[in-house]
C-alpha cells in the first residue's frame, strides 16, 4: 500500500510555502531564490503583521540576510505545523469529466486493447477518506511512523483501496489543488466510519507491524541468552570459589589435627569463617541454578515486557468524498474481433464489480488476466488452454 | 524462524477529538487540502537528497552511480548505520566521502573519527581533503595533540585502542564512526574488537570487501556491532542460516532480507566502471662503472652507519633511495650531513662520496628517459608524457636536461600555490611536452589527457606507487596508459621492482586490491619501507640479499593469493544474492 508521506524535497517546500502564505492572503515578490513577503495583520498565523525575506534553500551562509528556508529550516517546521493542524476536516468532490476512467489490472496486463470508454453516472455516493499516523515503537528498533490513508464507502462501510490512491493524487503538490469545502457529517457517522477505518487500516499494516514484532522478539531473544550466558559465567566463577574454598577448609581440617591447643582455636575460628563463606556460595550456587533451570523466568518477562511493541494509532486528517457511482462500457478490440463489456463503475473508485471468465468462472484479476474477447470474456489461462488445443 | 517467544504488541487507537470539533466549522474547509498536504509532508523523510553534490567539484571526483545511490541509501534508508561491503575496486572510499559531505552539509557532524589500517591512515586524509574538502587530522600529523583535542580525527584503529590513548577514545560521544577494512574487528574477543563494542557513536559506517574472513559468524559478529539484535543469538543465526559445514549460507532470502537493513553491496559486473588496459614496460639498465662505484660507496655507508646507530634509520633509508634516484638528490643529503655533523664520525666517507657524485658526468637514467619521450613525441598526441619522481633535486635536474634538448617541460611540486598548479596542468595539456612532477601531484587532478608515464624513480610503498598511475588510469581514461618503469640493475630499485612488485602484480592491480593486500601485511605487523631496509642492511652477502627479497616476495605472494581466495569465497557466498533496494 501507498506510503501517504509526501517527500520533502526543497522544491515541495517551496511550493508549499509558497500556496500556504497565498492562502493567508500574503503578497509574494520573487527575485531568484529571495522572496519578499507581506503578510497581512489579520492573517491567521503567527507571522502576521511581518515582512519577511525568505531565502529559498538557503543554509547558514553568513552574507544573505532573511529567513532561511529549506526543509530543515525552522520557518519550514513552523508553517508545516500551523497549516497541518488549521483544517482537518473537509470535502472535495471528484469531478467525472476530470478524473480519468481507471483501466481495471485485469485488461491493463492483457493483449486486449481498449478502444474506448463510456462511463454513466446514476448517483452520488459518499465516501471518507482518513489520515492515519502509526507509530510503531519498541526499543531495539528505531521508531516507524508511517502515515497511510483508507478510504471506506459511507454506506457500506466498504474499503475502497482505488479511491486511496486517487485521493493522494489529488492532495499531492505535483497536482493541481482540488478544492474542498466545509465537511457535512454528522459527529455519530463519523465515528463510525472512523471506526470501521481503524479495522480496515489494522488488516493493512499486519505485515508491517509482524515485521518489526519479529525483529524485536529476536533482539529480546538475543538480551535473555546474553543475559543466560552472564549467569552461567557467574555459576562458574562461583564454582571455582566455592571449590577453592573448600580445599582450604580440607588444609585447615588437617591443620587442626596436628597443631596445638593455642593455634588450634586460631585456626577453628579461620575455619569457621571460611565455612560461612561457603555456604554463602553455595546459597548462592543453589539459587543462581534453580533460576537456570526455570530459565530465569522473572528476567526473561521483564526483557519481554521491554520489548514489546507500543503500536499508536491516530487519525489526523478526514476528508468526505463525493463521487458519482454508475457503469462504465469498455469497447475492447482483440486480433480481429471486438466487443463491449459493461460494469459497474465509480470515479475514481474505479471497477465496482467483479468480472468473471465464462469458462472457469473464476474472477479476473492482474495474475489472471482478460485472455480473449472471442464470442465470451475469457481468462488468460482458459484462453490459452483452447489456443493449444 | 521461531526458535524464539515473540514479545506482547499493544496497538492503542488515540481519538482525535479536534478533528470531530472542527467538523462543525463552517469556514476554513476551502483550505483543507492543505492540511492534508502539511501533514502529508510532516510524515515525509526530511529532504532526502543528497543536497551536498552539487557543491562538489566535478574536476576533483567523478561520482558513479552505484557511489551516489550507496550514499543515498546508507543515509536516508539506514538511519546512518551501514555495512558498505562493496567488490574490490568501486570506491568505497568516495561513498564515504560523499556520505561525510553531506552530513557536514546539515550539520550532523560534530565529531567525526575513521579507524583505518596504518598505512592507509595518510591516504584517507588526503582522498578526502582533495575530491571533498573535508579536512581531517591525522595521528600521525604533528599536530596531533590527542583524541580529546580534535573533532575530524583519522586515526589507525591500533593506535585508538592503545593504552595511551583508548580512555580518550571512549571518553567521548562521536557523532559519526568510520570504520575501514571492517573485517579485523570480526573477532569478538580481540581488543579492536572491544574498542568499537564500546565505543558511543550515532552513525556508522563500516567498510570491507570480504565481510567474511573464515567462517560465516565472521559476518554475525561485524553486522551485530552495527545493529545488535538484528541476527538475533549468535546459536540462532548458525542454526538458522548457516550450514553445517560453515561453507554456504542457507535460508538465503530471510537473510538476504535481513542483510538489506544494514549491508550494502555493490558487484562489478552491475556497475559501468571499465578501465582501458594498463601496459607496463619495465626498463633496466647498467649504471656506468662510476655510477655503480658510487651506489656501492653509499650502500656501504648506510651499513656501517645503521649499524652503529639506528637511530638514523630514516635519513640512512633517503640516501639509499636517493642514490639510485640522482646523484643530484644525494648530493644535497650528504652535502646537509656534512654541515650538520659537529662531530664527524664518517666525514671521510662522505667527503668521498662527494668526490665519486662530482665525478659522474654522464647519468644513465637521465639518457635512457630521453628514448622514452623521444618516442612518446612521435606516437602520441602533443607527446605527453609525466615522469614522476620522489626528489626536487631530480627533478630540476631531469628538467634542465630535458630542456636542453628542446622538449616543452613543466614542473609541478608541493611549492606552488594552488592556483599555479592549476595552472601547470593547463599549460601541460595545452602545449603538451614533458611534465616532470613529485609526488605532490594531488589525487584529485584530472590527468587523463594523458597516457603515458614514467617512474624515474620508484618510491618504496606500494600505495604511493599506485597513486602516481592512478593520476592517469582512472575512470574516464579512453586510451591504453603505457607505464614505463626505470631502474639500475643491481640495485635496491630492481630488487624492489622484480622481486617485489611484479611478484604482487602491482602495475596490474585494480585499484583498492592493493589496498586489502597492504591490510593483510599490516597484521602480520609488517611495514613495507621497513622491511625493505632492514633486508638490505642486515644481508651478509649479495645472495643472502636475493634470498631475503625472496623470501618477501613470498610472503607477500602469500597475502596476496589470501586476499584473492578471500574475495573469491566472498563473491561465492552472495552469489546470487541481489542486495539492491528493497521494495518496502
Amino acid at each position: 500500500m501507498t506510503d501517504a508521506a509526501l517527500p520533502v524535497t526543497q522544491s515541495a517546500v517551496e511550493r508549499f510555502t509558497d500556496q500556504y502564505l497565498q492562502s493567508l492572503g500574503c503578497t509574494i515578490e520573487k527575485q531568484g531564490d529571495s522572496w519578499d513577503v507581506t503578510i497581512p495583520d489579520t492573517a491567521d498565523t503567527e507571522l502576521s503583521g511581518r515582512n519577511l525575506r525568505i531565502i529559498c534553500g538557503s543554509t547558514s551562509d553568513e552574507e544573505t540576510t532573511g529567513e532561511p528556508l529549506h526543509p530543515e529550516s525552522q520557518l519550514c517546521q513552523q508553517l508545516l505545523s500551523e497549516a497541518s493542524s488549521q483544517h482537518s476536516t473537509g470535502k472535495i468532490s471528484i469531478a467525472t469529466e476530470n478524473t480519468p476512467i481507471e483501466i481495471p489490472g485485469w485488461l491493463r496486463e492483457s493483449d486486449v486493447t481498449v478502444r474506448d470508454t463510456q462511463f454513466t453516472p446514476y448517483y452520488d455516493r459518499t465516501a471518507i477518506v482518513v489520515l492515519f499516523r502509526v507509530s510503531i515503537e519498541t526499543v531495539s528498533e528505531y521508531q516507524t511512523e508511517l502515515l497511510r490513508a483508507i478510504a471506506v464507502d459511507a454506506r457500506s462501510d466498504e474499503r475502497l483501496p482505488n479511491l486511496e490512491e486517487t485521493f493522494l493524487r489529488l492532495t499531492s503538490l505535483d497536482e493541481k489543488a482540488a478544492e474542498s469545502d466545509p465537511a457535512k457529517m454528522g459527529v455519530a457517522d463519523v465515528r463510525s466510519t472512523i471506526k470501521s477505518a481503524r479495522s480496515h487500516l489494522e488488516a493493512v499494516i499486519e505485515e508491517r507491524i509482524d515485521e518489526v514484532h519479529q525483529e524485536a522478539s529476536r533482539a529480546a531473544d538475543a538480551e535473555v541468552e546474553e543475559f543466560r550466558q552472564m549467569q552461567q559465567q557467574r555459576i562458574q566463577e562461583l564454582e571455582e570459589t566455592r571449590s577453592n574454598l573448600s580445599s582450604k577448609i580440607d588444609d585447615l581440617s588437617e591443620r587442626i589435627n596436628d597443631s596445638e591447643q593455642a593455634d588450634r582455636v586460631q585456626v577453628l575460628e579461620e575455619r569457621n569463617e571460611l565455612k560461612s563463606e561457603f555456604e554463602e556460595i553455595e546459597t548462592d550456587l543453589a539459587e543462581l541454578r534453580k533460576r537456570r533451570e526455570q530459565g530465569f523466568p522473572e528476567r526473561q518477562r521483564e526483557i519481554r515486557e521491554r520489548h514489546a511493541l507500543d503500536v499508536r494509532i491516530s487519525p489526523l486528517t478526514l476528508t468526505q468524498v463525493e463521487y458519482e457511482r454508475g457503469e462504465v462500457t469498455l469497447m475492447l478490440q482483440y486480433e480481429d474481433g471486438d466487443c463491449s463489456i459493461t460494469v459497474g463503475y465509480g470515479s475514481g473508485v474505479g471497477i465496482t464489480e467483479d468480472v468473471r471468465c465464462s469458462s472457469c468462472n473464476e474472477e479476473l484479476t492482474e495474475d489472471r488476466s482478460l485472455g480473449s474477447i472471442d464470442g465470451a470474456v475469457q481468462c488468460s489461462s482458459c484462453a490459452s488452454d483452447i489456443g493449444a488445443h | 524462524m521461531s526458535d524464539y517467544d515473540l514479545v506482547d504488541v499493544e496497538v492503542t487507537h488515540e481519538d482525535n477529538d479536534e478533528l470531530l470539533d472542527s467538523l462543525g466549522d463552517s469556514d476554513g474547509g476551502e483550505d483543507h487540502i492543505q492540511t492534508v498536504q502539511a501533514v502529508r509532508l510532516q510524515a515525509g523523510q526530511p529532504d532526502s537528497e543528497l543536497r551536498s553534490l552539487k557543491q562538489l567539484d566535478e574536476e576533483s571526483v567523478k561520482m558513479l552511480e552505484h557511489q551516489v545511490d550507496t550514499a543515498y541509501r546508507a543515509l536516508f534508508e539506514m538511519d546512518g548505520k551501514a555495512l558498505l561491503a562493496d567488490e574490490v575496486g568501486l570506491g568505497k572510499t568516495i561513498e564515504v566521502g560523499m556520505i561525510l559531505k553531506e552530513m557536514h552539509f546539515r550539520e550532523t557532524d560534530d565529531s567525526v573519527l575513521i579507524l583505518t589500517p596504518a598505512q592507509l591512515a595518510k591516504q584517507w586524509q588526503a582522498e578526502l581533503l582533495e575530491k571533498f574538502g573535508l579536512n581531517f587530522v591525522c595521528n600521525y600529523d604533528d599536530e596531533f595533540e590527542g583524541f580529546d583535542s580534535h573533532d575530524y580525527i583519522i586515526a589507525s584503529i591500533d593506535t585508538a585502542k592503545s593504552d595511551r590513548h583508548r580512555a580518550t577514545v571512549l571518553n567521548r560521544d562521536w557523532d559519526v564512526l568510520v570504520l575501514d577494512e571492517a573485517h579485523y574487528v570480526k573477532n569478538e574477543e580481540t581488543d579492536r574488537y572491544d574498542l568499537i563494542d564500546r565505543l558511543s557513536y550515532n552513525y556508522a559506517f563500516f567498510l570491507t570487501a570480504t565481510p567474511i574472513q573464515n567462517e560465516l559468524t565472521d559476518l554475525y559478529n561485524v553486522v551485530s556491532l552495527l545493529r545488535p539484535g538484528l541476527f538475533g543469538t549468535r546459536d540462532v543465526f548458525h542454526q538458522y542460516f548457516v550450514n553445517s559445514n560453515q561453507e554456504t549460507l542457507v535460508n538465503r532470502d530471510e537473510l538476504q532480507d535481513r542483510l538489506n537493513k544494514v549491508m550494502i553491496r555493490n558487484r562489478r559486473a552491475d556497475t559501468d566502471i571499465d578501465f582501458t588496459e594498463r601496459i607496463i614496460d619495465t626498463r633496466k639498465f647498467d649504471p656506468s662503472p662510476k655510477e655503480r662505484e658510487l651506489y656501492d660507496a653509499v650502500s656501504d655507508y648506510v651499513k656501517g652507519a645503521y649499524s652503529q646507530d639506528q637511530g638514523q634509520k630514516l635519513v640512512l633509508m633517503l640516501l639509499q633511495k636517493e642514490v639510485v634516484s640522482s646523484p643530484a638528490a644525494l648530493e644535497v643529503t650528504i652535502g646537509k650531513r656534512l654541515d650538520e655533523q659537529s662531530e664527524l664520525t664518517h666525514a671521510d666517507e662522505l667527503e668521498s662520496i662527494m668526490d665519486l657524485i662530482d665525478d659522474i658526468d654522464t647519468i644513465t637514467k637521465q639518457e635512457r628517459l630521453l628514448d622514452i619521450v623521444e618516442e612518446a613525441r612521435e606516437n602520441v598526441e602533443k607527446g605527453r608524457v609525466i615522469a614522476f619522481t620522489q626528489f626536487r633535486a631530480t627533478q630540476r635536474q631531469v628538467l634542465d636536461r630535458l630542456a636542453a634538448e628542446g622538449y616543452t617541460v613543466h614542473s609541478f611540486h608541493g611549492g606552488h600555490s594552488s592556483q599555479e598548479k592549476e595552472d601547470i596542468v593547463e599549460n601541460f595539456e595545452a602545449e603538451g611536452g614533458v611534465l616532470v612532477s613529485t609526488d605532490a601531484m594531488s589525487e584529485g587532478r584530472n590527468l587523463q589527457f594523458c597516457n603515458i608515464m614514467v617512474n624515474y624513480d620508484l618510491p618504496w610503498n606500494p600505495m604511493r606507487v599506485e597513486q602516481r598511475i592512478g593520476r592517469i588510469h582512472r575512470i574516464g581514461q579512453k586510451r591504453s596508459v603505457y607505464i614505463f618503469n626505470m631502474a639500475l640493475n643491481d640495485t635496491v630499485e630492481e630488487y624492489v621492482l622484480e622481486r617485489l612488485y611484479h611478484k604482487i602484480d602491482l602495475f596490474q592491480q585494480s585499484v583498492g586490491e592493493l589496498s586489502s593486500i597492504l591490510s593483510r601485511l599490516e597484521e602480520s605487523g609488517t611495514s613495507f619501507e621497513d622491511e625493505i631496509f632492514e633486508r638490505l642492511v642486515n644481508a651478509g652477502s649479495e645472495v643472502d640479499l636475493e634470498n631475503d627479497f625472496d623470501d618477501m616476495a613470498v610472503d607477500l605472494q602469500e597475502q596476496r593469493d589470501l586476499a584473492d581466495k578471500l574475495e573469491e569465497f566472498n563473491s561465492g557466498v552472495f552469489e546470487g544474492f541481489d542486495l539492491g533496494a528493497s521494495d518496502d
